[in-house]
């Protein structure tokens, strides 16, 4: 299974439902994008996923950091 | 007046036919994003409650805020009241600040803990609001935490709403953006690479929730503001059960855990309040390492979108008031201020003008306001005899005192909402004053305006036709 959005092959399960065996949440570990297995093939197929939303390594690396991360203060 | 929960205010709300329940089982997508979405569109629409959501265990409420029905009823007026009504009860409550929180030691939210193996999805039914959304965001949290320089300052402890987006079964994302309080928190403790302690209550007091979206300076406490918007009963505080931090003792959940410094991670989009999806950016990671929650909680979340949806009711006169009573301190003339639109980025002041100038030098106060310097950029300002809560009324001012060579100021390289679309680089923006107020002296007035007043009697003639209108 590769991730719908970034096609990453860093996918795992998160969950499965906690009420019987009605679906079941994936999570990519490269763009933490989530879906559940029921949702429309818009959203769980990487093929069919929208291109305008799709997310790649180069962009990944170059995101905005909110909020900015401080210089480390000296211990005193 | 008060509701001591959550769940005492939808017992209310259904009895003023502003709740309705969903007994069907749905399935988490599209529906519960769907109905939030319809449930806004309707004219003074419902909170809806979800009994059955596929695969879970708990119920979901969404739109509790969503209506001027619902918001007037938080504020414990008849559900008819009109909004400028609501608006002045607000300012009157307001002045009722500091009334202190009621420390208890123990509530309904510690009836289960959980502190192994932790799911958010055992307790949470998450769902994807909108069909972009990167995952499945928790829009609706009061996320507490204090200032690591002064933990035992309880004024410095603030409780606001951000963004969550979950990650894994023990996993969220939050967005800080630099402006919020949680950021100065935030930074302190990155500067010693230390975690930030946070508790995130869900499912409080409407009025909690609602003081946790009011843009109040650094130093007050959103509970003990809440506290004054309950006219004067104080809300009950427990501590949370892993570090010195208070939560809302009637709370449905509360997820504690710890912001793990300077790491950021991949986070977004998400359909933001200006109507449109917010990138995708790297940030803040937080761990939970426990949950305390009622027993059967309830999952309170809400929709956003387009103006209007429920998030609009949470900051549309909580962002009014505090820029009005800022203004007010500096310029008494200042009559009220309406910036309920996309949480004050555009932004009404009505003012009497004591010298030429004047509207706009007014304008420029709320732009150095804590809320106003990044949020506002557009500002209309109106005479003190234009009601700014009357659409119609502004645009009239508009049309008839502005000339734009000389009453329309744009003011370029200032702080802007990130979120606003047409900010660039986000984060920037330009300022935009439009002076539709009349011109006062040193200012020259090149002609003069008399203004037409109602004949004589109209006002007895309007209550006249109102009873016979409503006697026919």
């Amino acid at each position: 299974m590769i991730c719908p959005r970034c096609d990453s092959k860093e996918v795992e399960v998160m969950v499965e439902s906690p009420v019987g065996n009605v679906w079941t949440v994936y999570i990519c570990n490269d763009c933490y994008f989530s879906w559940r297995n029921t949702e429309g093939e818009e959203i769980t197929n990487p093929e069919k996923y929208s291109k305008k939303w799709k997310l790649n390594r180069e962009i990944l690396d170059n995101l905005q950091v909110i909020p900015p991360i401080p210089p480390l203060k000296e211990q005193a | 007046m008060a509701y001591k929960d959550l769940r005492e205010f939808l017992q209310k709300l259904e009895e003023e036919g502003q709740l309705v329940r969903v007994k069907d089982e749905v399935m988490p997508e599209p529906h519960i994003g769907a109905a939030g979405r319809a449930a806004a569109n309707l004219k003074n629409g419902p909170a809806v409650l979800f009994e059955k959501v596929a695969g879970y265990k708990n119920q979901v409420v969404t739109n509790v805020h969503g209506s001027w029905a619902n918001h007037a009823l938080m504020m414990g007026m008849p559900k008819d009241t009109p909004v400028v009504e609501q608006f002045h009860e607000l300012n009157r409550r307001w002045d009722m600040y500091p009334v202190p929180a009621k420390h208890v030691s123990t509530g309904p939210c510690k009836e289960v803990k959980i502190t192994e193996n932790i799911n958010l999805f055992e307790v949470l039914p998450l769902y994807r609001i909108n069909t972009w959304d990167g995952g499945f965001f928790i829009s609706k949290a009061s996320v507490v935490s204090r200032d690591p320089e002064f933990p035992d300052d309880y004024n410095k402890q603030n409780v606001g709403t951000y963004r969550i987006q979950v990650k894994g079964k023990d996993r969220i994302g939050i967005q800080a953006l630099a402006f919020h309080d949680i950021a100065i928190h935030l930074r302190k403790a990155e500067e010693m690479n230390k975690p930030l302690r946070v508790a995130i209550a869900l499912g409080v007091d409407p009025i909690i929730t609602f003081m946790a979206s009011t843009p109040i300076m650094y130093d007050q406490s959103e509970y003990d503001f809440a506290g004054a918007l309950r006219g004067g009963e104080p809300v009950e505080l427990v501590k949370a059960e892993t570090a010195n931090l208070d939560v809302p003792a009637g709370a449905e959940v509360v997820l504690e855990g710890e912001i793990i410094p300077r790491l950021r991670t991949c986070e977004g989009p998400f359909g933001e309040f200006p109507g449109s999806y917010s990138g995708v950016r790297a940030q803040c990671e937080i761990k939970i390492d426990t949950i305390t929650h009622r027993e059967n909680p309830i999952f309170e979340n809400l929709y956003l979108g387009m103006p209007w949806s429920e998030i609009d009711y949470l900051m549309a006169l909580n962002t009014s008031v505090p820029l009005y009573k800022q203004l007010k301190e500096s310029f008494p003339e200042v009559q009220a201020v309406n910036a309920m639109y996309t949480h004050g980025i555009g932004a009404i002041i009505s003012t009497k003008c004591r010298f030429g100038g004047f509207g706009k030098a007014v304008a420029m106060r709320l732009l150095s306001t804590p809320h106003g310097m990044p949020y506002t950029k557009a500002i209309i300002v109106v005479d003190e005899y234009v009601d700014p809560f009357n659409l119609e009324q502004v645009m009239w001012a508009i049309t008839t005192r502005c000339k734009p060579d000389k009453d329309v100021t744009l003011i370029e390289n200032c702080p802007g909402m990130p979120l606003d679309p047409s900010s660039y680089p986000p984060g920037m923006h330009t300022k935009m004053i439009i002076d539709a107020t009349t011109p006062v002296d040193p200012e020259p007035q090149l002609r003069t305006v008399e203004l037409v007043e109602d004949p004589p009697k109209t006002a007895e003639w309007e209550k006249l036709l109102r009873e016979l209108w409503t006697a026919k």
